[in-house]
């Protein structure tokens, strides 16, 4: 289910089978490693997008939890940890973070909520060959997500 | 007298009026009819088939296929690419499913639930469908999965619109 009102009632109508958020985490910076970075941004969003669409009814993606390259670790996962813990009292017990920015791998706050994926510089590839990274990708954060719902239906 | 051969003024006058006259009427119905069944031919135009897969690919086991479609949601005009699992049933017929679980709306895969190899199966909460596509009696999906419209031609497996069964 996606972040808007239509989508909210479809939740309301079934929110017993709704547990998982996907949250993308994307660095935001106007500064001389722009391009870089909208790489970093890019690429989990699309990912996110196509999660979203293939877990429609047991996902609720979110829009994303955008911090500046400035800002220091410990705030930006202090943002995080209030959501995590949001959501853990409001009946989405599985978080799922999806980032391309490796400044997170081994963040213990985050624990095994984290999929870090490698950044994929799409565009210079042809339509064909985006999709198979695309799919290849989506099919690895597909596993994690359902393994972690092993025996919960 | 006229000759019996010979077409009389009176008659020339009648053939003639009468033809131009026809000609005005079909002038005056013809587009009449035509914003009367307007609507009907527009529908057809907007569910357009789409080429998917040469019919020899197709085999007895489930394949997953895309295609793009043009798709309208709201004001917003999109090309989305779509998904169909194809197959041929025991007597040779073309089967053409969505993947779009009835429950929830997850995408459904074939043979992934290591109990059941052959039947669809949602990652989601579980639910399952036999192969011509009937959900099975005590997983949350409440209706069978949507057939796409078909058509073969030329060798090739054309996909319209997916359908309740
Ligand atoms: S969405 Fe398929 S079983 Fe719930």
């Amino acid at each position: 289910m996606k972040w808007c009102s239509k989508d909210l009632d479809m939740y309301l109508q079934a929110s017993e089978y709704v547990d998982t958020a996907i949250v993308p985490l994307i660095p935001i910076t106007w500064g001389s490693q722009k391009k870089n970075v909208i790489l970093k941004g890019e690429f989990p969003l699309i990912l996110s997008e196509e999660i979203e669409r293939q877990l429609k009814g047991r996902v609720f993606l979110f829009p994303a939890i955008t911090y500046l390259v400035s800002e220091r670790d410990e705030e930006i996962l202090k943002r995080i940890s209030a959501l995590t813990s949001e959501l853990e009292n409001e009946g989405m017990p599985y978080p799922v973070f999806i980032t391309s920015d490796a400044r997170w791998t081994g963040a213990e706050v985050l624990g095994d909520r984290l999929v870090n994926i490698p950044p994929v510089p799409l565009e210079h590839m042809d339509e064909e060959y985006q999709r198979e990274i695309v799919s290849e990708q989506v099919k690895h954060i597909l596993q994690i997500v359902t393994k972690k719902w092993q025996n919960t239906f | 007298m006229a000759n019996k051969d010979e077409v009389s003024r009176r008659q020339f006058l009648n053939y003639t009026l009468t033809g131009v006259g026809g000609f005005m009427a079909a002038g005056m119905l013809l587009p009449m009819v035509r914003f009367a069944i307007d609507p009907i031919m527009k529908q057809g135009a907007g569910q357009d088939m789409v080429a998917v897969v040469e019919e020899g690919k197709i085999t007895e086991e489930p394949q997953r296929f895309t295609f793009k479609v043009n798709q309208k949601d709201g004001w917003y005009e999109s090309e989305v690419t779509q998904a169909a699992w194809v197959f041929k049933d025991k007597n040779g017929d073309i089967v053409a499913l969505s993947p779009i679980c009835k429950h929830l709306g997850c995408t459904v895969d074939w043979g992934t639930d290591p109990s059941h190899p052959n039947q669809f199966y949602c990652p989601c909460h579980g639910g399952r469908y036999t192969k011509d596509g009937t959900n099975v009696k005590g997983t949350p999906p409440l209706a069978p999965l949507d057939v796409y419209k078909k058509e073969v031609k030329d060798g090739k497996l054309y996909l319209g619109q997916a359908e309740p069964q």
